[in-house]
């Protein structure tokens, strides 16, 4: 039984040296390959000043350098920080500081993105493209470099599960993200599962459809190293167009499936997605978002042999519940359940007088225990002794059970409904956003005195975003310059579509701003 | 060039500015910029821009036609509905 997510590698690597580990772009690596560079890449991280637990960020769009770079940071003994290729320079500043990144995996024209600042605060940057001649500074080091160190072995450092493996960064309602730190064994805990619940085989081809600085990808990058299977990695230009999506299912011969919802319902609603077309396509995994059940009614009748499973859990637990498609029942319901926990993982609901709720159609907050919950968020104590708490529950031993807020009711069949957010936490295309952040990403300009952030449900993307804003000098803002604005500090899919202005904003009797008002009564994005 | 095909590209080029990349915080697109790479479109923006294209120049754009090869600057997106208008 592996205890290191690296092990995983090296036991596949074992059986099927030659089989294609992963795809991505057009080029595929073996397993073999995958070890080799992996290796050498670690070595060269080592030699680079990587200690064990030292933070080592990737900073690239996907292909197969990506997993390289993943297994070649924890054979180092490090811990892997996926930073999103398409966020604001501002944020990605923000995140290599925040968690001490010295040693970054990068592009060369990724590198120069950074502000000087940034730059200069890296000890080491290792350019998986070409470097360009002139100009690269000390500390750069091209790819071509892992030729010199040794590709049969990793270096030899000591890890124990229960070090940490990677930190993924998720919104912050402060208006900084937030890092969630995963451990090796938070990590196997939930592969293991999915090994066991989906019999994934070393026959299978995984997808990969969500970004790697997104857990989703935590599923299809392990189990299929952890099979010995195949993982394809679906990137921007094939994500974006659903016909472009089906096409790459169909020649690819994709058997398991994982996503957010929408990515579902694109496919559904703009492609022409046939069962007889995917003859090896078994299991749909979808989280991240709440699956219209119009659709997945559809989605259903169109792939009658697929099994559905819906899974449930914030990154702090990566998935914690699961509910698999009953489809008898599926015609006669009118909400999916989260369903029940997975195995090595205990979930309940805490109602407001602080007890577990036991009874059919009790509601309350769901908490996680077990081996799967996160330490807490990098750098942040407040935050998370707020989240991540002594189980008040038992008395016996410490412990810390991670609280979701999310409300969920309990229902007669024993699964679990989402009910809704005890925060202000939406979320789009599964991207968890907290309106504070984008609140705080408006505020932060000097014309800007009040600003309130708005989820408008979608029946496709989850929800999409407006915001209502008083300035401090009437006609002195423009929507326009606002979302610039946005821009240089927040992801482009958390800044609203829409930004509507009034002399003042609404407020409650309390003083607070009057969100549900204002959902209520201002502008409609248009369709 | 003639006067068509700089009013196709100036309409295109006008759409995305105004309606994809403003929302984006984006504020100059070039014609032969990935509008992938840099971000103007979304899952929903394609399907926004496809409604423009289909509504502003009477065209027809099928799913299989909604591709990265078709859509993904504003030169290309100018050469899709020149096509469609020479059939």
């Amino acid at each position: 039984m592996a205890y290191i997510l690296q092990q995983l590698l090296s036991k596949s690597a074992k059986r099927f040296p030659e089989k294609t580990a992963v795809w991505a772009r057009g080029r595929s690596i073996s397993y073999r390959e995958l070890d080799e560079r992996s290796n050498q890449l670690a070595h060269l991280l080592v030699q680079s000043g990587v200690r064990k637990g030292d933070r080592v960020g990737i900073f690239f769009p996907k292909c197969v350098e990506s997993v390289i770079s993943m297994f070649a940071v924890v054979k180092a003994g490090g811990v892997y920080v996926p930073l999103d290729p398409a966020a604001p320079v501002d944020r990605v500043g923000y995140i290599i500081s925040n968690c001490g990144i010295r040693v970054l995996i990068t592009q060369d024209e990724k590198r120069r993105s950074l502000d000087a600042a940034t730059r200069e605060s890296l000890d080491r940057c290792v350019i998986v493209d070409k470097a360009r001649e002139s100009g690269n500074g000390t500390g750069v080091v091209p790819w071509s470099a892992l030729a010199e160190f040794s590709a049969v072995d990793a270096p030899q450092v000591t890890l124990t599960e229960t070090d940490l493996a990677y930190i993924l960064y998720t919104s912050g309602s402060t208006g900084r993200p937030k890092g969630v730190m995963l451990t090796h064994q938070n990590a196997l805990t939930f592969v293991e599962w999915c090994a066991d619940k989906f019999q994934i085989t070393h026959e299978d081809r995984l997808s990969n459809h969500a970004p790697l600085h997104f857990d989703l990808s935590v599923f299809d990058v392990y189990n299929a190293i952890e099979a010995g299977a195949t993982v394809y990695l679906v990137t921007e230009e094939i994500a974006l167009f659903p016909t472009t999506l089906q096409k790459f299912m169909e020649t690819h011969q994709i058997s398991i499936w994982y996503s957010v919802p929408s990515a579902l319902v694109l496919l559904l609603l703009h492609a022409d997605l046939k069962a007889e077309k995917l003859p090896r396509l078994r299991t749909i995994l979808f989280a991240g978002e709440v699956f219209p059940m119009k659709y997945l009614k559809q989605l259903a009748e169109l792939l009658p042999a697929v099994e559905l499973d819906n899974l449930y859990g914030p990154t702090e637990t990566n998935v914690c519940t699961y509910y698999r498609v009953d489809r008898e029942r599926l015609a006669s319901m009118d909400k999916l359940p989260i369903g029940i926990a997975c195995e090595n993982t205990e979930v309940f609901a805490v109602n407001d007088q602080d007890e577990i709720v036991t009874g059919p159609g009790q509601s309350g907050e769901l908490y996680v225990r077990g081996p799967s919950v996160t330490y807490g968020y990098w750098g942040d104590v407040e935050k998370t002794q707020k989240m991540v708490v002594p189980n008040r529950f038992q008395p016996n031993f410490e412990e810390k059970i991670y609280r979701t807020g999310d409300l969920v009711t309990l229902a007669e069949d024993g699964n679990y409904y989402f009910v809704g957010r005890r925060d202000s936490m939406i979320k789009s295309r599964g991207y968890r956003i907290e309106l504070g952040e984008i609140e705080s990403a408006l505020l932060s300009h000097p014309g800007v005195r009040e600003a309130a952030a708005i989820a408008v449900p979608d029946e496709v993307v989850g929800n999409r975003i407006k915001a209502v804003v008083a300035a401090h000098q009437p006609d002195t803002l423009d929507a326009t310059a606002l979302q610039q604005h946005c821009a240089a500090r927040i992801p482009k899919y958390m800044i609203p579509e829409l930004i509507e202005f009034r002399s003042t904003l609404p407020k409650t009797s309390t003083g607070k701003v009057d969100r549900v008002g204002l959902s209520r009564d201002s502008q409609p994005i248009a369709v | 060039m003639t006067t068509k095909e700089t009013t196709v590209k100036d309409q295109v080029r006008q759409f995305v500015t105004e309606e994809l990349a403003a929302a984006k915080g984006v504020t100059v697109v070039s014609d032969d910029e990935s509008l992938i790479e840099n971000g103007v479109v979304d899952s929903l923006g394609i399907f926004r821009l496809v409604t423009f294209l289909e509504e502003n120049f009477g065209v027809k754009i099928g799913d299989e036609e909604i591709s990265a090869e078709n859509l993904q600057s504003v030169n290309m997106i100018e050469q899709l509905v020149l096509s469609k208008g020479k059939k």
